[in-house]
């Protein structure tokens, strides 16, 4: 990936030239130029992630807006940005001039962003382990209509996984907190009436582990984002040739791929996570933030009113192939018709194909998920030190 | 090739048995009737043969419509397979329900258990699962995955358990709170739910975690990959919830008063999840190696910053006003209680300056001395005495004796500054001794290095205090050619009483609180002053004119001076006004 080709070379030139510039502000010039290449390179890798410069435009290549792949791309690009932004921050600078102000305050509200991020991290991951289950539903719906000829008994199992997927694809997160809701739509195919209350309360959790408690009771993921933004003001005057630029720069991108993921997979209470995120317009790295920012959020517009587990590409194509092929069971008589059953069975191709890449890629997005979990404590970490360092004024060698 | 009439027979027959168990399903009719069940698993083997020996013959249009009919029939027998199987697993019996009932209840039911591990029903060795439940369960998930049913049948152990799972949480009563809660919440609040959590890890760790995968063994024995997966799918969100609260923590901000609590959540970090390991499949276990590792390397690190964050309390202790009395100084007992705490916790302590000491720790200014060596901490050749964290803790003694020796400055009085430092060097030593691990630590030439400084402490005050005083008493000067000069002799006693007088009423306000220190001061000053008085008195008293005169200058007899010398360090300033220091 180009992105990370850049990396090596980068951390090394300006390791390299703080080396040989002892002097603490005489090297002001190149910190501008160091900025300016940290900008420039945010902005090319999130244009390539806007508009993927071999984009086959095939209807379905796996590679798509909000795929599993792309979304994988997405959190490389915010862990090649984080240890960018961690070079031209830290890497052989003087703690004293981080701590000096504004900088450290504007540091310490990004460590407060950082927290932040780590919450939805987890959250977010919680949603892919809901996705899996989404996942296994379409297994069986795979395995019972692949078999041929299809027989009412294979209608049948697959009918039960069916209104089991699609309720579970149609969970509104919001109404998820709520266990009488969660009991509705996320049980998965149990028939008729059930004996004595006490089995039934237990009955309520049994199909789907539930979303909303995977961080904290009461957590909101909208909540999270929007407090991760209330204070992120754009610098000003003196303020936007210095390193409060980067750490203006690179909270949106945090805040964007949180934001972003939250907006993918399903998370704990969504509701209004479209009205907190505005990043102006006036920056060169940020054009295809905003734009990314703005398909993302007509995509949210049409899903929110449908109430949906998340926007990732595979769930929308899994719910469409889920509706179709219910159309299919319901109107099924055997033996099926031809021309029908071949329809029926290249939905289920590609049903199995959406299943073949959640199995090939959400543990990774899990992995690197946490992966930007164990980055961000470490950077937080090293930060503080810094700051607590440069309050003493001693600097390290 | 043609099929045998009598499959359709069979099949007529299996018709039959589904739709009678369709009719009870999910209400826990089963086990009533031992033998009709056996009969209905055994029916539903046959379908899953008879569907998979008809595989040659499924794209023969002669035989769609038997085909179809069995798929329909075998998809009506799992159904209700998979809902006994819900039933079953949702129908947890809880530990605070009487197992003796329990057992009984069950009994009757009972003489078909075909499990290895038959134990007593009293002993809950399936979380809440009855051995009978366990053995139903087997029975129904071989038939599901022999007939093809393995994904509804993992789905809905993954779903009951995973809940089930989640419930213990609430067991336990931890609960589960963001990573931002933890930073904003309060220590005292965080610190109540540190135990909490260290119940969960270890519960989890040696508890929950085994029996479930007892469970899922015994659910899916034969198919070992099976009951792996699903076990390290419930287990691992688990664990990292687990885990992500003690990165939580270690987040929180650093201070001293957190250290012992961190260093809880070390150990159990420490002793509770290797064990786990082996629970879990490789791929599994590399990865959760790895992030306990992590919690545990982040704690441990937050626990260094802490302990020597007590540096930066010593050194920033800098106050001007002197302990009155010279007694033993706040900042004295803080520290000293503090090592005496740390010295429960010495071990692990040591452990973690080992581990976990970074070499590019940035917080200079308590920048420990120990760096050259940790750089190769994993070369067992580092002797014992310099282990990195008894260099940490000589250095914070070494800062404690530099600050006490400026605040003795403070005094005005050397004397009292003598006494403020045996009274601080005491109750340091008895600290140090109390603590067998941090005496060894310390070592023996530390105490004799200091038993030795009290003991010039001890001269000095001595010296201060009364060698003016037994000037007084020296008989130069008194004699011309063998004559006493009566003036001088006067002269003599009065200042002898005057300087007395004045150090019984300062030193009788000043404090020694050590009982011990406190008389070994008095012993040795009276040593020193009475047998001068006597032998001045002795050799002088008869000078000065019985009556009056004796009276006037002669103000104490010895036994008066002992009384009074036993009242020196009581911290009482009612023998007169509290001398400024």
């Amino acid at each position: 990936m180009p992105a990370t080709e850049h990396q090596p070379s980068f951390l090394g030139r300006i390791s390299i030239r703080r080396n040989q510039v002892t002097a603490m502000d005489g090297n002001h010039e190149q910190e501008l130029e160091d900025l300016e290449l940290f900008q420039r390179h945010i902005g090319d890798r999130f244009a390539e992630l806007l508009s993927p410069p071999d984009n086959q435009d095939s209807p379905f290549s796996g590679e798509s807006f909000l795929s599993i792949s792309w979304l994988r791309k997405l959190v490389d690009v915010l862990l090649c940005c984080e240890a960018e932004f961690k070079a031209v921050l830290i890497m052989g600078r003087d703690p004293s001039q981080i701590s000096k102000p504004p900088l450290d305050r504007s540091l310490s509200d990004y460590m407060e962003r950082a927290v932040k991020v780590l919450d939805i991290c987890n959250a977010v991951s919680g949603g892919v382990d809901s996705i899996r289950q989404c996942q296994k539903l379409a297994e069986i719906i795979v395995s019972a209509l692949e078999q041929k000829p299809i027989g009412d008994g294979q209608v049948k199992r697959a009918k039960k996984a069916l209104s089991a997927l699609m309720s579970a694809l149609a969970i509104d997160d919001k109404e998820s907190n709520h266990p009488r809701y969660a009991e509705r739509t996320w049980s998965f195919g149990r028939r008729g009436n059930n004996s004595g209350g006490n089995h039934k309360d237990r009955a309520n959790h049994g199909s789907f582990r539930s979303l909303s408690m995977v961080v904290a009771k009461n957590w909101s993921a909208a909540k999270q984002i929007q407090a991760m933004c209330s204070n992120l003001a754009v610098p000003r005057g003196g303020e936007s040739t210095g390193l409060v630029q980067p750490v203006y720069i690179m909270s949106n991108v945090m805040v964007f791929v949180m934001w972003a993921l939250v907006a993918a997979i399903p998370c704990q209470e969504r509701s209004g996570l479209l009205t907190h995120f505005q990043i102006p317009k006036q920056f060169g790295w940020a054009h295809s933030i905003i734009g990314m920012q703005e398909k993302i959020g007509e995509e949210w517009k049409k899903k929110e009113k449908k109430g949906s587990a998340g926007l990732l590409e595979e769930m929308q194509r899994m719910e469409k192939l889920g509706q179709s092929l219910i159309e299919f069971a319901d109107g099924f008589q055997f033996p099926a018709e031809d021309e029908k059953a071949e329809e029926a069975a290249a939905q289920v191709a590609e049903l199995a194909e959406i299943c073949r890449r959640m199995e090939e890629g959400l543990l990774p997005l899990q992995q690197q998920i946490r992966e930007v979990f164990h980055r961000i404590v470490r950077s937080r970490t090293e930060v503080l030190d810094l700051l607590d360092h440069g309050k003493v004024s001693q600097p390290i060698i | 090739m043609e099929i045998p009439v009598f499959v359709e027979k069979f099949l007529d027959l299996v018709e039959e048995k589904v739709a009678k168990h369709e009719l009870n399903e999910g209400k826990g009719k089963w086990g009533q009737n031992p033998e009709e069940d056996s009969s209905f698993l055994e029916a539903v083997n046959r379908i899953s043969k008879l569907t998979s020996s008809l595989d040659g013959l499924r794209s023969d249009p002669n035989h769609a419509a038997l085909i179809s009919r069995i798929g329909g029939i075998q998809q009506r027998a799992m159904a209700c397979l998979e809902d006994e199987f819900r039933f079953t697993l949702e129908d947890i019996k809880h530990n605070d329900q009487d197992p003796n009932t329990d057992a009984k209840g069950k009994q009757h039911e009972a003489d078909r258990c075909v499990l290895p591990e038959s134990e007593s029903a009293e002993t809950d060795n399936f979380l809440g699962y009855s051995d009978d439940a366990v053995s139903k369960l087997n029975r129904i998930a071989k038939e599901m995955i022999g007939g093809g049913f393995e994904s509804e049948c993992c789905h809905v152990y993954m779903m009951i358990r995973g809940h089930a799972f989640d419930e213990c949480f609430a067991e336990i009563g931890f609960e589960k709170i963001s990573i931002d809660e933890v930073q904003k919440m309060q220590w005292e609040a965080l610190e109540r739910e540190i135990p909490l959590w260290i119940k969960a890890v270890k519960e989890y760790a040696s508890i929950y975690f085994v029996k479930e995968l007892k469970l899922a063994e015994a659910v899916f024995s034969n198919y070992s990959s099976i009951s792996s997966s699903l076990f390290s799918n419930l287990t691992r969100s688990v664990l990292i919830q687990l885990l992500n609260f003690a990165e939580a923590v270690a987040m929180t901000k650093r201070s001293a008063e957190k250290l012992f609590k961190f260093l809880d959540m070390y150990e159990t970090l420490r002793d509770s999840l290797p064990a786990m390991g082996a629970l879990f499949s490789e791929e599994y276990e590399n990865e959760l190696k790895t992030e306990s590792t992590t919690a545990r390397c982040r704690i441990g690190e937050a626990a260094i910053c802490m302990f020597c964050d007590l540096e930066n309390s010593i050194k920033s202790d800098t106050g001007k006003t002197p302990v009155p009395g010279g007694a033993v100084h706040p900042l004295t007992r803080y520290t000293m209680n503090y090592l005496k705490y740390a010295g429960e916790y010495i071990a692990t302590l040591e452990q973690v300056f080992r581990e976990h000491s970074k070499i590019e720790r940035a917080d200079s200014t308590s920048r420990p001395r120990y760096e050259s060596e940790s750089q190769n901490f994993n070369n067992d050749n580092d002797e014992e005495n310099q282990s990195p964290f008894s260099n940490q803790l000589v250095r914070v003694m070494d800062l404690l004796d530099s600050n006490l020796e400026a605040k003795s400055k403070l005094y005005k009085d050397i004397a009292l500054s003598c006494i403020f430092m045996m009274n601080n060097g005491r109750y340091i030593v008895q600290k140090i001794k109390g603590s067998t691990e941090i005496r060894q630590m310390m070592g023996d030439p530390w105490c004799r290095r200091k038993s030795s400084e009290l003991r010039n402490y001890h001269k000095n005050y001595q010296r201060e205090t009364w060698s003016k005083l037994l000037g007084c008493l020296g008989h130069e000067g008194l004699q011309v050619n063998g004559k006493v000069i009566k003036p001088v002799l006067k002269e003599r006693f009065k200042s002898f009483n005057v300087l007395f007088d004045e150090i019984h009423k300062a030193q009788s306000s000043w404090v020694v609180s050590d009982e011990q220190l406190q008389s070994e001061l008095r012993v040795s000053i009276t040593a020193v002053v009475i047998p001068a008085y006597r032998s001045f008195m002795g050799r002088f008293s008869q000078y000065l004119t019985p009556g009056r005169q004796t009276e006037k200058y002669i103000k104490y007899q010895a036994e008066d001076l002992e009384t009074y010398i036993d009242e020196l360090f009581d911290g009482n300033s009612a023998s007169g006004a509290r001398k400024r220091p």
